[in-house]
């Protein structure tokens, strides 16, 4: 739908299938095992140097830091198609781009220069960040102290998205004379840091995350002191627009794996689609699928209108989607009746997928009271 | 106010006043012995949860996902030792005879800790009662009696159902849709016995399982008219499984695969068969396999509520653990009026649950499948005399055609068709109700949770993998809905038709 309105959209749109199809799909099942089963390491590092080579990892970093400079349209897009078959994969761009908002609403350049045009490959250009957390909802954040130009961190970091590939970190810390936390950049080569095996979590495999201990890790700072609520504020009002288009595009794949499926299982002498109770239930799936595409298409077009509340639409329409998302994946299991609950289809990794994304940037029913408060004022 | 007779004709009405409200009438017949029995299930429930369950629920389920082969042969045993197999085994048959539907409080128990623990066990029943209710007193004694031999050497039996197929899942949960299904179990009648060809799938604990009772069709075209139930023993010839399902979740409990190759089931196994049913009833066949569909699910739908109401209650207990622990900009999660609200609600969904999968029961004890066992005189006749008693004096009549003939009739031709419309339909609504109880439940205590829930250390994601399988095994919801309207509802809506839209 983005493409429709959008015809500047379409050679992405095309990469991007294409990459879905050809890249992802066929090894779905085997990414999802992770991180169990025998799929290597190197495996999963070749398949996110593929979508650095093809520069999905920078597509909302302007060009002078040799991103591609697109806009959030062009973002939600591609995650929704690359969701569509692995939403593991969205993430991993996600979290590229969020910490990518982060460095450049602190107007953090130097970082991003040192960053961006050094990179080498996907390790050194692909930014970990803790996608999950809102850190001003977090108790525990590490503790920085100045020391000389910079800072030092020490503490405990949880649910870090890419902790395990990435060179670098964007990581929340406070300062303890501050109020309120700031963001650093961390190597996380760095001796000072100590990493947890994979965590095994509910969705998104092949996305690897783990929890970090810091001690006494040189950092630097990105942006101002104290600032860092601002900066995740600016950022997550975009980044919520993706995230929806993340669950739109599982909803879409959702409804499609049912629809085929339905036509051809036959019970009662018939299709299963023919019996008007599976109808009612594909309806009501439509439905959904057609107001989450509705409603990231024209977050997308208020971001990029520069609409007054844009923000509170960004935010209403995540955790609207979300919602959706989480009902249709549950009705397309149902309709694969036991072959749904089998890892052999794909509904079952999606009824885990949407969950996992319904939780990204913090904790739903607060962002539900951030929104009111907004509104209210 | 009213002449009683006046009463009697207004509450007689549809809908019939007792039939709504169960509970009224029958709490107070309850015998009180039944009570105390269930408290002592409930008890052994929890003392398993703190020694076995709890500690065994995570490790496992991690295990099985870095090995999908992993068969979980040791919680079996244990389940075997701590005599959850023969727990609700009548006496008469050799088990313990705790009140059937003390299972039910049991598995919600073992089922707010793991829900395919409380599988493993649970569907053991599925297969009781599905052995029970074919009513060859005969075939009953001879395989409980090797449930409880395997208790005492240590080695499990359980008894698996045996009915889905690849091509047919919902069809052959409603004899409308198996007559026009795909079916492919086939029987053949040969002298003394029948060949059996083809493959049953998704059967829980199929790879556990010593004894299977598994539905076949001398003529797959007519399926719900020619359906033949057999009783396979692992070891048969022809008989061989193949794997288990790769699942979402309720990972311990295997679901298999079961093929049969020119298995040959004796006369002595075949538990029922159009003309076995002939010999009893002028009822038929196809009438008579509802009806049995009816009496085992009936018992299992309740027990399926029961999971749901477990799987509520664990969302439940873990959300409320975690909102104990955390704070919010400084304040205890739990001080929030928007916390104890979503709290609260979680909390009525496992109230409102058991509620419903207890009408269920009670259905089953009044007006159901146990409604000898539920007689007062009989009750405590069962509950007081020693085993020794039931080995001594009945074992050697349930060999006799006439206990299998008064079983028969007493379930096919002496009970009203009304009661097991009351039954059937509770049930389907307590399967269904109740399941979707738990998904929300769990569903609400991952938004409440955030990132701390979708680690598999919380518990919280394992709880939200296992609960989807509630809404779709013993039939999709969807099926149950459709029961539901057709077995209670329908009376007041006398165009419906079922399946013939
Ligand atoms: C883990 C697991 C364990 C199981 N254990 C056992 C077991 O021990 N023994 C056993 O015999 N079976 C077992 N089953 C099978 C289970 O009972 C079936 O999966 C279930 O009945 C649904 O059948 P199906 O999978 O073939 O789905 P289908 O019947 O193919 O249904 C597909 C979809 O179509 C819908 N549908 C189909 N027909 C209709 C209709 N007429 N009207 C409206 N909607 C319809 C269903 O609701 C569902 O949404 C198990 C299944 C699983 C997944």
């Amino acid at each position: 739908m983005l493409t429709a309105l959008n015809n500047d959209l379409k050679p992405f749109e095309d990469l991007i299938t294409k990459f879905s199809r050809e890249e992802l799909k066929p090894h779905v099942e085997v990414h999802d095992r992770y991180p169990f089963g025998d799929l290597d390491v190197d495996v999963i590092e070749a398949g996110f140097n593929k979508i650095y080579d093809l520069g999905f990892l920078g597509i909302m970093l302007p060009e002078k830091y040799t991103g591609i400079g697109q806009g959030i349209s062009t973002l939600c897009m591609m995650l929704g198609h690359v969701a569509e078959v692995d939403a593991s994969y969205s993430l991993i761009i996600f979290t590229s781009a969020l910490s990518q908002e982060i460095i450049l609403s602190a107007q953090a350049d130097s970082i991003a220069e040192r960053i961006y045009p050094k990179a080498k490959d996907a390790k050194e250009y692909l930014v970990a960040f803790p996608s999950f957390t809102d850190p001003g909802q977090s108790k525990t954040l590490p503790e920085a102290s100045p020391s000389g130009k910079g800072y030092t961190l020490t503490g405990k970091l949880d649910y870090l998205v890419l902790g395990s590939f990435s060179k670098w970190a964007v990581i929340p810390a406070r300062i303890s004379s501050n109020r309120g936390y700031s963001f650093f950049l961390v190597n996380l080569n760095d001796r000072g840091v100590t990493k947890s095996e994979p965590i095994f979590s509910l969705g998104l495999h092949a996305c690897p995350i783990i929890d970090i201990s810091l001690n006494n890790v040189s950092a630097r700072i990105i942006g101002e002191e104290g600032e860092g609520e601002r900066y995740f504020e600016t950022a997550s009002k975009i980044m919520h627009a993706a995230a929806a288009s993340i669950n739109a595009g599982i909803i879409r794949g959702s409804l499609r794996e049912a629809m085929d499926y339905t036509k051809e299982r036959e019970q009662g002498g018939r299709p299963v689609i023919n019996w008007s109770e599976v109808r009612m239930i594909l309806a009501n799936m439509a439905i959904k699928a057609k107001v989450a595409e509705l409603c990231v298409t024209q977050t997308c077009r208020a971001i990029d209108e520069n609409l007054k509340d844009w923000g509170m639409i960004s935010i209403a329409t995540a955790l609207h989607v979300h919602d959706l998302a989480c009902e249709v994946v549950t009705d397309g299991v149902q309709l694969l009746g036991g072959n749904g609950y089998m890892k052999d289809y794909g509904q079952e990794k999606r009824y885990r997928d949407a969950r996992q994304v319904q939780a990204l940037l913090g904790l739903a029913p607060l962002k539900k009271l951030v929104l009111i408060k907004e509104i209210v004022g | 106010m009213l002449k009683r007779s006046k009463v009697k004709s207004y509450t007689k009405k549809f809908p019939r006043f007792e039939n709504e409200s169960l509970s009224l009438y029958y709490a107070p017949r309850m015998p009180k012995a039944m009570i105390k029995e269930t408290e002592e299930a409930v008890a052994l429930a929890r003392k398993f949860n703190d020694e076995v369950a709890r500690p065994l629920s995570l490790e496992l389920d991690r295990k099985t996902h870095e090995d999908p082969d992993y068969l979980p042969v040791e919680l079996v045993k244990k389940a075997n030792e701590w005599g959850f197999y023969t727990m609700w085994i009548p006496k008469l048959f050799g088990g313990k005879g705790f009140n059937l539907p003390s299972i039910s409080y049991f598995l919600e128990e073992v089922g707010s800790v793991c829900v395919g623990i409380a599988n493993v066990i649970g569907v053991h029943y599925l297969g009781m009662a599905a052995c029970m209710m074919l009513s060859n007193t005969r075939i009953i004694k001879r395989v409980m009696n090797d449930v409880v031999e395997g208790e005492k050497t240590g080695e499990p039996c359980l008894i698996s159902y045996c009915i889905t197929e690849p091509t047919a899942g919902t069809d052959v949960e409603e004899v409308d849709l198996e007559a026009k299904g795909r079916l492919g179990c086939h029987a053949r009648k040969v002298p003394g016995g029948y060949i059996l060809n083809g493959s049953k799938i998704f059967i829980s604990n199929g790879h556990f399982s010593t004894w299977n009772v598994v539905y076949a069709y001398t003529d797959l075209k007519k399926g719900a008219d020619t359906k033949v139930a057999l009783m396979v023993k692992r070891g048969m010839k022809g008989f061989s499984l193949g794997t288990h399902e790769n699942k979402m979740g309720q990972r311990v409990c295997p679901a298999s695969v079961l093929n049969f190759e020119d298995c040959f089931v004796p006369d002595e196994l075949v538990a029922m068969d159009p003309d076995i049913i002939k010999s009893y009833t002028k009822k038929t066949p196809r009438n008579v396999n509802m009806q049995h569909i009816d009496y085992v699910f009936s018992i299992s739908r309740a027990g399926v509520g029961a999971f749901g109401v477990g799987v509520a209650r664990g969302a439940f207990e873990t959300a409320m653990k975690y909102a104990n622990e955390t704070e919010i900009d400084g304040k205890p999660m739990v001080t929030y009026e928007w916390v104890q609200c979503r709290l609260a609600e979680m909390y009525a969904n496992v109230r409102l649950g058991r509620l419903a999968y207890t009408e269920a029961n009670l259905a089953n004890q009044h007006r159901g499948a146990y409604n000898i066992l539920q007689m007062k005189p009989i009750y405590y006749y069962l509950k007081y005399l020693p085993v020794s008693y039931f080995k001594k004096v009945i074992a050697p009549l349930l060999d006799k055609p006439i206990a299998t003939w008064i079983l028969s009739k007493w379930y096919i031709d002496w009970q009203k068709p009304d009661d097991q419309h009351l039954t059937t339909g509770l049930a389907s609504m307590a399967k269904f109700s109740c399941t979707d109880l738990g998904v929300r439940n769990c569903q609400m205590a991952l938004e409440l949770m955030g990132k701390a829930g979708l680690r598999h250390d919380s518990g919280a994601e394992k709880i939200i993998r296992d609960a989807k399988l509630l809404q779709i095994y013993e039939g999709t919801n969807q099926l149950n809905r459709i029961n539901l309207f057709k077995s209670i509802v329908a009376p007041a809506c006398p165009k419906a038709t079922f399946f013939e839209e």
